[in-house]
């Protein structure tokens, strides 16, 4: 170990001293920075994360759509599946509905979906809590129990769906009657925004209530493990039809994942700042120690030590209170993390706000996923940040000449 | 001379007093073989400690010439060349007196085995073998000296340079760093550079010069 790494240890961890202060005020500094910043991104990471799950076991990874209505379903089916990692396509039918149940109105949106392929595609299944998909037929829907708690609704319960055709037919003087359906199951995918707006019936039930004969107006595609969303869409449009083109969900989601994806940055770059304070509290209080120390540094040159190595020296007091930081910093982030939920529950049942949180945040738990990129980048500009404080003391402390720091007072 | 291991022709020194210029050695003249002791001694602001360290490389003449066993002196030798004592003994404070020892070894090279056996060797010749584990605050004066004495003798050099090393010292303790500092010297070969105010250590030395107005006699 070079004599400069050694001394830099022991002025950090000094013999014979259990709890070495100045050291730990340090490392506490640039490890809550460094904790912030794990629990924002991984947060952050976890809404995308959470939606790209939701979206995906929904949806699918890929959406097939024309400019228009798409007519030879079984066609294009067709081209799809035998396409090379295609793992399964469904085609779907989806719009708004006027709903009433029991003189509660509300406007939802229906989603038509063909039973004998979506289980190749969306896992529907899994996020139904009361009935089963398989009751499902032409006269029944599944309502989300969001959608179910408005209506006033529950598995057994007959509404009424008003179709958009209705202002059409108005317009000829023709009445179009709202068509009844049985609520023969409640399901609850996780995402507010899905839960809250979201009737499922059958391809053929949506068919009919838009008028589209046997068009639909899209497939859902599912990817096989190993194909990336964008590879495949890419794939698809080589071989689909003009007019018809494939879309992977981040396209779809563009903007909403941009947002995320803007807001993490954001907060990336505003946490950076507690990190970039833990530094210069690291930078002042080893500038103390080039002070406290001066004729310590002359005697380093008396012994033989060259300017370089009395820079290093500093430079690795900083380096070192930057990887324990970050090391403690990283643990303790991901500590809360495991937490997260609890700490949120606690929170919000002392405000009295649980109700606010589900809301306005989506999501029945705080989510989190921690991308390696994300945690990389979290843990070198620490590192950086955390040496590059220790610049200035390594310049002050090289640039003492030893005649002049021994005979200091 | 194949056996001097310093030697210093014609220095000179002068510091700027806002604007006067004082000169505080003038065309200094130096040689000490190997083996030798020699004490420095002179009224206080009288040039020595700047001469010591000229002659350590710490610091450059404006004038004359130093060499070290007719080499000129660079920061790189001075490791393995030097070894300094100094009045406030300069103990790392965070390193027990083992590791303040070792610490000039580590100038070198990583220490090994063989360094620790003999800085262990070093302190227990200056009498703390059994306080080579206790911090620079926990040793009384004279302990920090002799463990001073020790670091540097760690890397076995040819020439000693001691800056009053007795000056922070009560009398008794001082006639002991500076009988104990002769004897190691004797003892290893190594030339000493004394610099002393005190009469009677001065005396002990191979031969005893006297600055006075920035010359040596």
């Amino acid at each position: 170990m070079p004599w400069y790494f050694y001394l830099a240890l022991k002025q950090l961890f000094p013999s014979g001293r259990k709890f070495p202060f100045f050291t730990a005020i340090s490392i506490m500094g640039v490890a809550l920075g460094v904790a912030v910043l794990v629990i924002v991104t991984s947060v952050m990471g976890g809404f995308g994360y959470e939606i790209r799950r939701m979206i995906v076991q929904t949806e699918g990874e890929v959406q097939v759509k024309a400019q228009g209505l798409i007519e030879d379903v079984a066609g294009i089916t067709q081209t799809i599946r035998s396409t090379p990692g295609i793992a399964g396509a469904t085609p779907y039918v989806e719009g708004p509905v006027g709903v009433v149940a029991s003189g509660h109105p509300a406007f939802q949106m229906f989603r038509g979906i063909d039973l004998g392929t979506v289980e190749s595609v969306a896992n529907l299944g899994r996020f139904i809590h009361a009935g089963r998909l398989e009751d499902l037929d032409d006269d029944s829907v599944i309502l989300s129990w969001e959608v179910a708690q408005q209506l006033g609704a529950g598995v057994g319960t007959r509404i009424e769906i008003y179709s958009p055709l209705l202002f059409e037919k108005l317009k000829s003087d023709e009445v179009f009657l709202p068509r009844q359906f049985k609520v023969v199951g409640l399901f609850e995918i996780g995402h507010q925004h899905l839960d809250s707006s979201l009737i499922f019936g059958t391809l053929r039930a949506a068919q009919e209530l838009y008028g589209l004969g046997r068009s639909v107006h899209g497939l859902n595609v599912r990817v096989q493990p190993g194909l990336t969303e964008v590879a495949a869409a890419a794939r698809l449009n080589t071989v689909l039809p003009r007019g018809v083109v494939a879309l992977p969900w981040t396209q779809k989601w563009e903007s909403f994942l941009w947002v995320l994806n803007l807001e993490k940055t954001i907060n990336f770059f505003l946490l950076l700042f507690i990190v970039i304070i833990a530094a210069f509290s690291v930078m002042s209080s080893l500038l103390i120690s080039v002070v406290r120390k001066t004729r310590e540094i002359g005697l380093l040159g008396a012994l033989g030590a060259n300017r370089r190595d009395v820079a290093l020296c500093f430079c690795t007091q900083a380096f070192i209170i930057g990887v324990a930081g970050t090391g403690l910093g990283v643990g303790f982030g991901f500590g809360v993390l495991a937490i997260r939920n609890d700490l949120v529950q606690g929170i919000a049942r002392l405000l009295q706000r649980q109700d606010t949180l589900r809301q306005f945040y989506q999501f029945t738990e705080l989510p989190s996923h921690t991308l390696p990129a994300d945690l990389i980048l979290t843990v070198v500009a620490a590192i950086v940040i955390s040496t590059l404080a220790g610049l200035l003391p390594a310049w002050r402390a090289a640039s003492l000449k030893p005649v002049e720091a021994l005979r200091s007072e | 001379m194949s056996d001097t291991v310093l030697t210093a022709s014609g220095l000179a020194k002068t510091y700027l007093s806002g604007d006067r210029r004082i000169s505080v050695l003038r065309d200094v003249s130096l040689a000490v073989a190997a083996g030798e002791s020699v004490s420095i001694r002179g009224e206080s602001g009288s040039g020595k400690s700047t001469l010591l360290n000229l002659l350590a490389g710490l610091d450059a003449p404006d004038g004359g010439t130093i060499a070290w066993a007719g080499s000129a002196p660079v920061a790189g030798r001075r490791a393995r060349f030097l070894g300094m004592v100094f009045q406030a003994f300069y103990l790392i404070p965070e390193l027990d007196a083992l590791q303040n020892v070792l610490m000039a070894a580590r100038m070198v090279r990583a220490p090994g085995a063989g360094e620790r056996a003999r800085a262990r060797e070093l302190l227990t010749r200056v009498g703390l073998a059994e306080r080579v584990t206790h911090l620079p605050a926990q040793l009384s004066g004279g302990e920090r000296q002799r463990v001073a004495v020790a670091r540097a003798l760690m890397n076995s050099p040819k020439l000693m340079l001691a800056d009053e090393p007795t000056g922070n010292l009560d009398e008794h303790t001082g006639d002991a760093v500076v009988a104990l500092l002769l004897a190691l010297c004797r003892e290893t070969g190594t030339a000493l550079v004394l610099v002393t105010h005190n009469v009677a250590h001065a005396a002990k030395t191979n031969r005893s010069l006297f600055l006075h107005d920035g010359v040596l006699r």
